[in-house]
């Protein structure tokens, strides 16, 4: 993930009590490519999809939400709903011709690190395989 | 309340093609309520069209605004100065507040950004039904409050047509019959005798189709 940087950035939208807390270790651990944006949110269901869209209009080559698993929602419905938010916002980049797996949703058990790895692995290899968005 | 749906992207986009500096203007009447056109719809129709022109490589300058309402004078006063600044002003309001806009504002180039679908309610969060067809000759008082005129397929003023089935339209088995539901209401009640009045013909003049249609109530006017 070295050369991460080098194929745009990646903004992460990550729940505060179970997503963040996996971020804030990686971070310790030198292991968050600095291409990736991390937004902390108080619940993913916090998420609006004029959010997203802006995080694309700022400049990110990919964009992922990483909320509580379903049943494990601090409030309840908070993942949920992001998911949902989350597929409003794929449906308008299909629109405008825009590949909509630039744009993820990703459930995390609090505390687990190993699947922001895998979600930033993930957003890192489907961009790699995808013109640039934005102009470097 | 007037529910409508945003058009498509590509046709918006297509409409603003030689547009170099927009107003997307929503409205916080109806379209808000029926989450269409009100200002997180604004904020999110304003942020994929600047992403499709980036895309296009053709970037736009878009500003972002909402009424209360598009259908009233007084709401619409500020944009007779504002908008001379914008090629042209993409209004979410429903149809009545774009023909207003076009109306009041005859200098600005004003372009739907919505399609406006019909006068529905609000069944649960996220789906809408219709309800009324404006029609001007109510005749929910013989029908139990269930509108024939709207929620028939076929509009039909003296009972279901020879396509009920089970209580359900020929033209969609998950689209209950009305007058299913207005004869089962009806007789429940003990109103069954309404259903053996016959209705006569329907006068379809005041529905619109006798001309644009025009309310005048002399208390109120200047």
């Amino acid at each position: 993930m070295n050369n991460n940087h080098q194929i745009g950035r990646i903004v992460a939208f990550c729940c505060n009590y179970t997503a963040s807390v996996a971020t804030d270790t990686l971070r310790d651990a030198g292991l968050i490519p600095e291409s990736l944006d991390v937004r902390k949110l108080p619940c993913t269901g916090r998420i609006e999809v004029p959010a997203l869209l802006d995080a694309f209009e700022q400049g990110a080559e990919a964009v992922f939400v990483a909320g509580c698993r379903v049943d494990e929602c601090h409030n309840l419905s908070g993942s949920r709903r992001a998911e949902k938010r989350v597929g409003y916002t794929k449906k308008i980049l299909k629109e405008l011709d825009i590949d909509p797996d630039r744009i993820e949703m990703f459930f995390v058990h609090y505390g687990e690190t190993q699947p922001i790895v895998e979600a930033v692995r993930e957003m890192t290899a489907r961009i790699s395989k995808l013109e640039r968005l934005h102009s470097i | 309340m007037i529910i409508a749906e945003q058009k498509p992207l590509d046709e918006i986009l297509e409409m603003i093609s030689g547009v170099e500096r927009l107003l997307v203007l929503g409205c916080r009447g109806c379209v808000a309520v029926c989450s269409t056109g009100g200002d997180k719809e604004v904020g999110v129709l304003a942020s994929a069209l600047r992403l499709g022109r980036n895309k296009a490589g053709k970037p736009i300058k878009i500003d972002e605004e909402t009424y209360v309402r598009q259908c009233d004078p007084e709401y619409l006063e500020p944009l007779k100065q504002d908008g001379e600044n914008y090629d042209a002003v993409l209004s979410m309001a429903c149809g009545v507040g774009v023909n207003f806009i076009a109306d009041r504002c005859p200098d600005i180039n004003v372009l739907p950004a919505l399609d406006t679908s019909f006068y529905g309610a609000n069944l649960s969060s996220g789906e809408w039904a219709e309800m009324c067809a404006g029609c001007g000759a109510c005749v929910l008082h013989l029908t139990g409050g269930l509108c024939p005129v709207a929620r028939c397929a076929k509009s039909l003023s003296n009972g279901p047509c020879g396509g009920s089935v089970g209580g359900s339209c020929e033209i969609n088995k998950d689209l209950p019959c009305i007058w299913h539901q207005i004869c089962e209401k009806l007789t429940g009640r003990n109103q069954d005798q309404l259903l053996r009045e016959i209705v006569p013909i329907r006068d379809w003049r005041p529905s619109g189709h006798g001309g644009p249609r025009r309310r005048i109530r002399e208390d109120l006017l200047p």
